[in-house]
């Protein structure tokens, strides 16, 4: 189901009649994918003179707009105390811009891995202090902020860029803020910036909560030892907590770049083809049907995500430690009135800046016209979906194949998640393979799985001379299953490894066969993680896009099979904001209502 | 009629040996204890007995009937592990219960009531076992593998994770209750104390191989192999030659009961204690441990240490001279 489709976009890509590596070689050697990388492909002499010159040209350009942004950061009064944040914001986006400018064009594949990069670092800004909040301090709400990080994850991506474009679009809340204060405003949309904001809002929560579960985990006797063997607090930080953060941090980081590679709905809602990555263009190419084209890139893409998730695995396995400390480091209270404190203040501003206010300004936008207050856009959502002809996008119909597929995807998720989890933590060499490949869909994108199925099951396969055509609404459900099942398989995995063997070598003595045991025993104890790992499926089924554009846009201009995400994406074309966020507040509602069922089933487990 | 047996197991991880040609009987409603060091392969014995593990090689038989592959399901054995295994979402009730159900019992009802009567448990059939302290779970732990009736009752470290009074308490407990139930029990421990405490026999293990079998009193006063003589209580082992009958120990050169040629001794520290016999020896106090009832005093000796007993605490440094008789000798093997 995963890799028979994403097979044949593999294979598709090296067949031309015969095998061939000719497709590759020609997407390799193009400037359009690898910029100045092609002309290495093509004469690999040239690539050391080529490199001296760039080095030279693109130090004196970092150096002169570092040089403009440290002198307006020394000198508020200068510029004026009025100007000044404006001034300092200019010169941030002057050394991006040199940044941006200095980097080699090396086409699509570097450009996305360039904002990947960009992308990681702003999601580790955001991100890392967030973790120091989190493991240092103690304050009222501190534990559903921890369990709020979990969230973006099932926040549909293209809701967010919804949120985004509602909330820094030209006449968004960001702006009519900088124009009161009577400071210019910003064209952020369709910009490299607002992805880069887009992908933080993603991935920061990801590295809090991966760093912070590490530093909760940071033993205090470990610290207090240095401290009495005459290391200061700061001496004591760098030696004994930093090394047990950072591979928290690089997990955190590979993880965020692997996602950021990949992104699609973001790009393709914040950046259009101007900034399109080698996911957008694919999208793209299968509009064209240029099935060969998008298969290469299919087939460099994986090869990409593959080999730094297969780092990331072999990484985590290396440094993994399941033990719990017996005494964390204590807590300090959050309230009080010092330096470090407004910083941590001023942090919190720029949080709600990045996570709140692109949801509130979707919520605000769908119910505000011109004309003040109004209904009209959920009006508007109701009528369509009694209303609507085939070519025209129902909001009703798209509710109602959301919640279809969502169903879908927890019949055949759960099942294959707790089977795989089961075969993952019995013993041995075969098990180990399994616990691989199992998260192989994390290292695949959304649009290659939706590619694949659609070139075997929706196009048609022979299989043992049958003539199989799979209908969309099954291709939908099984490219979000594919999506879905590594959740299951996390949430599981981990609580059967835990359970002690003896409670089943115990039933077993008492006369239970091992699926007795299995029964009796195992499944009733990693329950709560069944059940969090079916709300976590069913919430990425309900967001899922990338693959479902593909698939409910297959066949042309019937729009039976859209989902929520694909109309909030059809309806962003459109002039009015009023549409799109009416119906991301509809999908947040629905998603929203997934992720209590997951708060409620995974809090009451972690205790 | 013998209830259990294995004969010449052994057990193979890849290269590593587990257990090699181990072969022994268990008596019916004999108390039996496996004992050795970590790692020495009586916790691979029991779960080979249990069908956790297939041997390698070797047959185990219950009552005669070779198990071959057998899973544990359907050999009639109760298993105790070191840290209880209970149930956690079931009540102590159901966790005794748990087994009755694949037999044919008439009134499992009953047959709990009665359990929580033996182990003393009566009143917590509806707790939940993360209520309990470690010795009621320990107690849970028995009464679920005792409810079935197996034929061979397995306890794998049971007492380990308790502390010492209760331990020693709970030991006792299940003894009586072993020996009203008349049932066959393999027992596992590291402890050689509490291996010689409880058993009607024991099997002292070393490195995956079998040193020797037999009453604590055998393996204690004779032991057959230098291991043995020094991990079963506490001993002086001196390796030498037998000629013309004696035995040479330092000056001394002592008559023993054995035909001539290499040989290895030992001198239990209660039998080397200052005052009067046959011969002495003279050794340099290094270091003296005072037990309440005695007084364990290491004493250097011709480049090598002995432990002896001493009923007064010696000074550090002093020379000290403990006398033995030629009975006191034992020659291993």
């Amino acid at each position: 189901m995963f890799y028979y489709p994403v097979g044949s976009v593999l294979a598709e890509a090296v067949t031309d009649g015969g095998v061939t590596l000719a497709p590759i070689r020609g997407v390799l050697a193009d400037d359009f994918y690898t910029g100045a990388l092609a002309d290495a492909i093509r004469s690999p002499a040239s690539i050391p003179a080529g490199l001296a010159g760039w080095l030279l040209a693109s130090a004196s350009d970092i150096a002169s707009a570092l040089a403009g942004l440290v002198g307006t950061l020394v000198s508020p009064f200068e510029t004026g105390l009025r100007s000044w944040p404006g001034a300092v914001l200019a010169g941030v986006g002057g050394v991006l811009g040199a940044l941006a400018g200095v980097v080699p064009g090396f086409g699509l594949f570097g450009f996305t891995a360039w904002q990947a990069l960009l992308s990681t670092v702003a999601s580790l800004a955001l991100g890392l202090p967030g973790a120091y909040v989190l493991a240092r301090f103690e304050f009222p709400g501190r534990r559903t902020l921890e369990s709020l990080t979990a969230v973006p994850f099932v926040l549909p991506s293209i809701m967010v860029a919804v949120g985004f474009v509602a909330a820094f679009g030209v006449n968004g809340p960001l702006n009519r803020a900088l124009a009161a204060l009577g400071l210019p405003t910003v064209e952020l949309l369709f910009s490299l910036e607002i992805i880069i904001i887009a992908h933080a809002f993603y991935n920061a929560p990801l590295v809090t909560r991966i760093v912070a579960a590490a530093w909760e985990s940071v033993d205090a006797r470990a610290v207090e030892t240095a401290r009495s063997l005459g290391a200061s607090p700061a001496r004591a930080f760098r030696d004994v907590v930093v090394p047990q953060l950072l591979p928290a941090v690089a997990t955190g980081a590979l993880l965020t770049f692997i996602f950021t590679f990949m992104s699609f709905p973001i790009v393709l809602a914040l950046g259009g083809l101007e900034y399109a990555t080698v996911e957008v263009w694919l999208y793209n190419r299968v509009g064209q049907l240029d099935i060969q084209e998008a298969a290469v890139l299919a087939v460099l893409e994986t090869v990409v995500s593959l080999g730094l998730t297969y780092a990331y695995l072999r990484y985590e396995a290396a440094t993994s430690r399941g033990d719990r400390v017996s005494s964390p480091l204590d807590r300090d209270p959050l309230v009080r009135f010092d330096a470090k404190r407004v910083a941590l203040a001023g942090y919190g501003v720029v949080v709600a800046g990045v996570f709140l206010l692109p949801i509130v300004s979707m919520l605000a936008a769908s119910v505000t016209s011109p004309e003040g207050l109004t209904l009209r856009y959920y009006r508007f959502l109701l009528e369509r979906g009694a209303e609507a002809t085939s070519a025209q996008v129902s909001p009703t119909l798209a509710v109602r194949n959301s919640l279809l597929f969502g169903a879908g995807t927890l019949l055949l998720a759960v099942p294959m998640g707790v089977l795989l989890a089961l075969a993952s933590t019995r013993e041995g060499r075969l098990a180990r393979a399994v616990g691989v490949l199992s998260m192989a869909p994390f290292a695949v994108s959304g649009v290659v799985v939706g590619l694949g199925l659609l070139q075997t099951l929706v196009f048609g396969t022979t299989v043992l001379g049958h003539r199989i055509v799979v209908g969309g609404p099954l291709a939908i459900v099984a490219a979000h299953a594919v999506g879905a099942y590594p959740f299951v398989v996390r949430n599981v995995a981990p609580l059967l490894a835990g359970l002690d063997r003896r409670l089943v070598e115990s039933a077993r003595a008492l006369g239970a066969t091992r699926n007795r045991a299995l029964l009796d025993i195992e499944l009733p104890l990693v329950a709560p993680g069944i059940a969090a790992g079916a709300a976590f499926a069913f919430a990425i089924s309900i967001g899922e896009f990338d693959s479902t554009v593909l698939l409910a846009s297959a066949s042309g201009s019937d729009t039976s099979l859209y989902t929520m995400p694909v109309a909030v994406e059809r309806f962003l074309g459109k002039q009015t904001l009023g549409r799109p966020t009416a119906m991301g507040s509809v999908l947040l509602a629905v998603t929203a209502g997934a992720f209590i069922v997951i708060d409620r089933v995974g809090g009451r487990y972690r205790e | 009629m013998s209830s259990l047996s294995l004969s010449g197991v052994s057990k193979r991880y890849g290269d590593a040996v587990a257990l090699s040609d181990v072969s022994l009987t268990v008596e019916d409603g004999e108390f039996f204890t496996l004992v050795g060091p970590s790692g020495c392969g009586k916790t691979t014995t029991l779960r080979t007995i249990a069908g956790f593990e297939t041997p390698t090689e070797g047959t185990v038989a219950f009552g005669g009937e070779a198990m071959g592959t057998t899973p544990p399901e359907e050999r009639s054995v109760g298993v105790v592990f070191q840290q209880y295994a209970l149930f956690p979402h079931l009540s102590v009730g159901e966790n005794i219960a748990y087994g009755l159900q694949f037999t044919d019992h008439p009134d499992p009802d009953a047959r709990v009531g009665e359990l929580l009567d033996l182990v003393g448990l009566d009143g917590f059939r509806d707790r939940e076992p993360g209520e309990l302290s470690g010795g009621q779970q320990q107690r849970v732990a028995l009464a679920r593998a005792l409810a079935p009736e197996p034929d061979v009752l397995l306890l794998d470290e049971p007492m380990s994770a308790l502390d010492a009074r209760l331990r020693q308490r709970l030991r006792r407990e299940v003894r009586a209750i072993q020996r009203d139930l008349g049932v066959t029990t393999v027992y596992v421990t590291h402890d050689q104390a509490e291996a010689l405490a409880v058993s009607d026999r024991v099997a002292v293990f070393s490195d995956g191989k079998l040193e020797q079998v037999g009453t604590p009193q055998a393996v204690y006063r004779n032991p057959e192999t230098r291991f043995v003589a020094e991990f079963v209580g506490e001993n002086n082992v001196f390796e030498g030659e037998i000629r013309d009958g004696e035995f040479s120990i330092g000056d001394e050169r002592v008559p023993v009961d054995a035909p001539d040629g290499p040989a290895t001794v030992c001198l239990r520290p209660d039998s080397l204690s200052v005052g009067a016999g046959e011969y002495a020896l003279t050794g340099t106090v290094t270091d003296a441990e005072f037990l309440g009832s005695s007084v364990r005093v290491a004493l250097a000796w011709e480049n090598r240490e002995l432990t002896v007993q001493t009923e007064t605490v010696p000074a550090v440094g002093d020379r000290l001279t403990v006398a033995f008789d030629h009975t006191d000798l034992v020659v291993v093997g």
